[in-house]
Order: structure tokens, then C-alpha cells, then sequence
């Protein structure tokens, strides 16, 4: 079955210029022209992907995300107007696991989306339940457990999650992350880690404010602990 | 009239050096006016009161000699009648009477009295006069005693009174030199008081030029200096709201222009990836206008960031980066394959400096971008450790850029008159602009000079603050 993607955005030209893009790359296209319109498609129909205008009338991107995360851990990618506002990391913290700015080239959404859709890699085919501490996590699964209980984490930070824990102790600079992650260069956002840290943190720590798994180490990077 | 004042008026003088001798000439002025009505007046009645009591004296010594002239003879008018007048100090009596003149003195005698008085007195009338003996100023009296047949002359020195007088118009110049000064000084402070608000509409006027549009000056009650201040502020609001507007439209332009430019560039993507069903000419139209989405992007990107550059709404997200690193991977990733060498010291390697990650690559990169369009393309990218900080120097070898357009190459859309001349038809646009602006706002500095080993060619540098090395 092929990827199904929902796209909100209130300007119809761009929606169907980007739809007509999309479908180039052999993805499923449906349209949602408000947020209204979108979460109610997707309670409908889940999609695999939701790229979100957060300049909606009526109920806006943020809220839309925010709804579409109550339910389902699928890959978000929002469209802001600025890379240097705060929307970026209010966007991260509705729960967006990218974003892009407008104007954007369709290549780069494409690019954007099939990096997010990767599957989490495996630390080592020969593991298939890693311990630390409290925490669980069987990659094979996508499951992570705290003292028993499954911990509900989107794909994102699963993956950020089981990248840390690929070599445990070590320092990954937000390059290394941003690059085995998301799939930027030298140049992304390290916004991006930085929110997703701190959403991994809510999920997998005790005390999200003195964490104990994931560490942050200054001017270097993050690590994970046992 | 007024061109002749103007002419007259040093140019090198200021408002407030004239307005400084302005009120000393009016003291000056008014001083001497005081000061010599004052001297004429004190002289005047002082020597009248001199001379009316002179008179009353001459007077009874010219009756003590009528009455004892008669009996005495020449030897006892010299000896006693002379010595028993009233004589105060500087007095000095001279009697004509038996045919023979007599005095006290050899000095003076007969002829120390003016000629003109002895006429007068010789026809029988009495007289006086101010006269000048010996060098002094003197008051000579006479009187006619017919009866006795004898004429009495006084002599009155008169240089003590005009010691008097000299000293007070001594006081008096010093009087007037001193009310000068105090006028000088006093419009001196005047001038200062008169002047300080619009000193301050001056530094106002500097800090509106210097980008701090909302200053204003303070209201004031003095109905005078409140028009003013409040013409300028009127002045500095419309110039605001007209900045902002422009500053705004700018912004609302570029923002309107992201959509349609969104619908384009993933038009022309899907067109793109349906190049092969297209005719030859078709291709090179589709090249065309995805050459032309690609550089209109860039374009809208630029005015957006130069907006909000205009609107001080620039936040930079900083990260300490280590410079040596980032500056390889902006070059490998701006430089599309051709390779050009980024030059380092192994002691830069440590080198870290706070900075926006995005805005700094892009520095980069529109350096790099220049050199290809006006400079025939970047010879090399190095590093330099420099005393209080570290550069990013860029040298390209094409014509250079000559002394005179060196600042303005940083200007929004200028094109050299050397790049223009290369008639390549493609502007730097905001790319230089927007280097400058970045640069300033991390703290750094840019400029353009000739290439340091001599070859022709531009040199761009940019200095940053070392966070730590």
C-alpha cells in the first residue's frame, strides 16, 4: 500500500500544485483546506505523513498538531513563515517532528518526508532488548517501556531515542543527531534536537527536569546514561 | 544693508560667540555712557563747589587788604598783611597796589596771572577763570579795589581736586571693564541657556540619523522653544511612520510573493519531472523559468531577511560553533562541486565563536556567490587569527574593486561600476547588504581591499569575536 499523506493549507493553488508534486513521487495525496477539515480526515482515515500550514483561519497548526498527537505518533512536518521566530520551536513542542519554511521546493518536502519515514536503526542486529536502568527498549519492536509500563513515543524520538542508545555513554554532537535522525547536513536546525530532547525527557525520564538518561553535555551534545 | 552685515560678519564666529560679544559691546556701551555722564557731573559740581568757596575767601581777604592798605607801607603789605590773609594750603594771593606787585613767592608773581584776567580786572571788574599753571590746573580770581586803588589777585591750586577726579575716573574706567566682562559673561551663559535646546534637538536630529526613529524631545512649557519641539517631533513622527510604512510594504510585498512563488516552484517541479515528454524548446523554457524560480526565491528570502533587518526584529539564535569546521562545510556545501581550498592554521582548529549557524553560513555563501559573479570565481577561502578575533577572508581574481566603491559595494542592490561594466546583467541584489548586516549584528566587522600577494583581484574579510580558542 502506498504512503498516504495529509496536507493542510488553505491556499488552494499551492495545495494542488503541491498535491500534483507529491504524487509525482508516488505518494497518496489528501487535502484538507482547514484544520477543522484535516482532523476530521484524519480521525476518518489515519494518513502515514501530515504536513501542516500553521497560518490555518479558524483552528490553526499548532492545535491541529497538537489533536493529530493525541492519538497517533505519525510523522509531522509544519510550514512556518520564518525559520527565526518562536512558531519554530511552538511547532516542535505541539509535537512536529520537522519543518519547513515557505517558500519551499516540493524536492525538498519529498526529501524532508522520506527522512522521517526511515525506520529507526538497529544498534546491533543481534540486540533485540536494551536495558538502561528503569528503561527498556526493544528497536525491533519500536517499543520502549519505564519499569514495565510502555511509554508512548513518536517515531521521531524513538529514533533519537535508539540512536543515543546505540552507543551508550558517548557524547553525539546536534550534527551527528540532525544527520542520523533527520537526514540534514552540517546546517540543520539544532532546534530540532534540542525539542526533541527535551519531549524524549517528558516520556522516558522520572524527573524530566533533573534527567537521568539523557544527558546534557555542554557545547558537545547529548548522551544517553544507564 | 543685510548683505552688507553679512559680510561684515566673521563667518568663523558662532551663535554663541556673538551672541557673547553682543552683550559685552551693550555693556560696554552702557558702562561708558554711565560712567562719563557720572565723571562730567562730579567734576562739574565739584568744581563749582570749589570755586564758590574760593570766591567767598578772596572776597574777605580782598576786604581785610581794602581796609588796611592805606596805612601800610610796601615793607609790612610783604611782610604782615600778605601772611595774615586766610590762605588755606595751595592759595596763593598776589597784590598789585602802590604801583608795585607783591607775593609770597618769587615763583609767582604777576605774571603767572592770565593776561586776559589782568585786563578785565585792570578795567575795574572782577573776574575768575580756570587756567593751567606750572603744568596744574589752577583757579585764578581777581578783584579791583578802586578805592584803595589796588587790584588783589588769588591763585588757587587746583591739582588736588583733579587727583580726586583722576582716580575717580580711574574707578570709573574700572568700573566699565568690569561691567564688559560681566556682560561677556553673563551672555556667555545666556547664550548657553538660549542654545541647550537646540543642542538638544541637535543630538535628537543625530540619533534619528543614527536609526533610533522613535526619539523625541521633551515638552516643554516655555511657549516659545514648544513650537519648536514640537515641530520637530511632528517631523520625526511623519519621518518614522513613513520609514515604517516603507519598511512594512517591503515586508507585505515579499510575504505576499512566498505563495504564488510556492505554487511555481512546485509547478515548475512537476513539470520537471516530466521533462522528457517535453520538445526541445519546451526544455529550454522549462530551464529558463526553473532557473528563474530558483533566483526569485533567493530574492524573496533576501528582502524578508532585509525587513526584518529594517524592523530590528533580528534575533540571532547564537551557537558557539567551531569556526574552522563550519567555514569547510559552508564552502563544500555553497561551492556545487567545484572544489575551492580553504586555508588554515593548525591553531585554528580550536578556534570557537558564538554565532547564528544559518545567518554565518550565509555570509559565507553570498561571499562565494560574489566571487563567482563579479570575481571570474573565489581563488581561495582562508583563516586568519587576528589579536582580537579571527577572519574569513575570500579572494577572487577578477578586476578588483576600486577604493571609491568599496563601501558602497556593501549597500542594498549596488552593482559596482567594474561589475556593471562586466555586463553579466546579474546584481549582487541584497547579497553584500545582507553580509554587512549579519556581520554587524555578531559583532564583526567586513570590508573589501586589494588582495594581499599583489595579483588583481577582490579581497572581502570578516572579522569575528573569538568566543574561545
Amino acid at each position: 500500500m502506498s504512503t498516504r499523506i495529509l496536507t493542510v493549507e488553505d491556499d488552494e493553488r499551492i495545495r494542488t500544485a503541491v498535491k500534483m508534486a507529491l504524487e509525482d513521487e508516488g505518494w497518496v495525496v489528501e487535502e484538507a483546506e482547514t484544520g477543522e477539515q484535516a482532523l476530521e480526515a484524519f480521525q476518518r482515515h489515519p494518513s502515514d505523513v501530515v504536513l501542516i500550514d500553521i497560518m490555518l483561519p479558524g483552528v490553526d497548526g499548532f492545535e491541529v498538531c497538537r489533536s493529530v498527537r493525541r492519538t497517533s505518533d505519525v510523522p509531522i512536518v509544519m510550514v512556518t513563515a520564518r525559520a527565526d521566530t518562536h512558531d519554530v520551536v511552538a511547532g516542535l513542542e505541539a509535537g512536529a517532528d520537522d519543518y519547513l519554511t515557505k517558500p519551499f521546493a516540493p524536492k525538498e518536502l519529498s526529501a524532508r518526508i522520506r527522512a522521517l519515514m526511515r525506520r529507526a536503526r538497529k544498534p546491533d542486529p543481534a540486540t533485540t532488548t536494551m536495558r538502561f536502568g528503569d528503561l527498556e527498549i526493544i528497536p525491533d519492536a519500536g517499543v520502549v517501556r519505564r519499569g514495565g509500563t510502555e511509554l508512548h513515543l513518536t517515531k521521531t524520538e524513538f529514533r533519537l531515542l535508539c540512536e543515543l542508545a546505540s552507543s551508550p555513554g558517548r557524547v553525539f554532537s546536534r550534527e551527528v543527531l540532525l544527520e542520523r535522525v533527520w537526514g540534514y547536513g552540517y546546517f540543520g536546525d539544532g532546534r530540532l534536537v534540542d525539542v526533541h530532547v527535551r519531549r524524549l525527557r517528558t516520556k522516558i525520564e522520572a524527573d524530566p527536569a533533573n534527567p537521568r538518561h539523557v544527558l546534557t553535555v555542554r557545547g558537545l551534545g547529548y548522551k544517553l546514561q544507564g | 544693508m543685510r548683505r552688507l552685515f553679512a559680510r561684515l560678519r566673521p563667518r568663523s564666529l558662532g551663535l554663541r560667540a556673538r551672541i557673547t560679544i553682543a552683550f559685552a559691546l551693550g555693556a560696554l556701551l552702557l558702562s561708558a555712557i554711565l560712567a562719563s555722564t557720572t565723571f562730567a557731573l562730579t567734576r562739574a559740581n565739584t568744581l563749582n563747589q570749589r570755586e564758590s568757596a574760593a570766591l567767598s575767601r578772596v572776597y574777605v581777604n580782598a576786604s581785610t587788604v581794602k581796609i588796611r592798605i592805606g596805612s601800610t607801607s610796601a615793607t609790612d603789605i610783604q611782610d604782615t598783611l600778605l601772611p595774615s590773609l586766610q590762605l588755606p594750603n595751595g592759595a596763593r594771593p598776589v597784590l598789585h597796589a602802590q604801583g608795585k606787585w607783591f607775593s609770597l613767592t618769587a615763583q609767582i608773581g604777576e605774571n603767572s596771572i592770565p593776561p586776559s584776567l589782568r585786563a578785565l580786572v585792570d578795567s575795574g571788574h572782577p573776574g575768575r577763570m580756570t587756567f593751567t599753571l606750572q603744568n596744574k590746573p589752577a583757579l585764578a580770581v581777581g578783584i579791583p579795589l578802586p578805592s584803595a586803588n589796588a587790584e588783589y589777585f588769588e591763585l588757587v591750586d587746583l591739582s588736588d581736586l583733579q587727583s580726586t577726579l583722576d582716580s575717580l575716573g580711574f574707578s570709573l574706567l574700572g568700573a566699565a571693564v568690569i561691567t564688559t566682562a560681566a556682560g561677556g559673561v553673563l551672555g556667555w551663559w545666556a547664550s548657553r541657556r538660549t542654545l541647550r535646546p537646540l543642542a538638544d534637538v541637535s543630538q535628537a536630529a543625530e540619533a534619528i540619523a543614527g536609526g533610533r526613529l522613535d526619539t523625541r524631545l521633551e515638552a516643554t512649557l516655555d511657549p516659545d522653544l514648544g513650537v519648536l519641539a514640537s515641530s520637530f517631533n511632528d517631523m520625526a513622527a511623519a519621518l518614522q511612520e513613513r520609514i515604517e510604512r516603507d519598511a512594512r510594504f517591503a515586508s507585505d510585498v515579499s510575504h505576499e510573493l512566498r505563495s504564488p512563488l510556492m505554487t511555481l516552484a512546485a509547478a515548475v517541479d512537476v513539470l520537471e519531472t516530466r521533462r522528457d515528454e517535453l520538445g526541445e524548446r519546451s526544455q529550454a523554457a522549462l530551464d529558463l523559468l526553473a532557473g528563474e524560480v530558483v533566483r526569485f526565491r533567493q530574492l524573496v528570502e533576501d528582502l524578508l531577511e532585509m525587513s526584518r533587518y529594517d524592523a530590528g526584529a533580528v534575533r540571532l539564535e547564537l551557537d558557539d560553533i567551531r569556526l574552522a569546521e563550519f567555514v569547510m562545510q559552508a564552502v563544500s556545501v555553497s561551492s556545487n562541486g567545484d572544489s575551492v581550498p580553504v586555508e588554515l592554521d593548525s591553531e585554528l582548529a580550536g578556534v570557537v565563536v558564538q554565532a547564528d549557524k544559518r545567518r554565518l553560513a550565509r555570509v559565507v555563501a553570498n561571499l562565494l556567490d560574489n566571487a563567482r559573479k563579479y570575481g571570474d570565481g573565489p581563488v581561495t577561502v582562508a583563516l586568519q587569527r587576528v589579536e582580537d578575533g579571527v577572519q574569513i577572508v575570500v579572494e577572487d581574481e577578477g578586476p578588483g574593486i576600486p577604493e571609491e566603491e568599496r563601501d558602497v559595494v556593501f549597500e542594498r542592490f549596488a552593482r559596482g561600476g567594474v561589475a556593471g561594466r562586466r555586463g553579466s546583467g546579474e546584481g549582487v541584489g541584497l547579497g553584500l547588504a545582507l553580509v554587512a548586516e549579519h556581520v554587524r549584528l555578531h559583532g564583526g566587522r567586513v570590508w573589501v581591499e586589494d588582495r594581499a600577494d599583489g595579483h588583481p583581484g577582490a579581497r572581502f574579510v570578516v572579522e569575528l569575536p573569538v568566543l574561545r580558542s
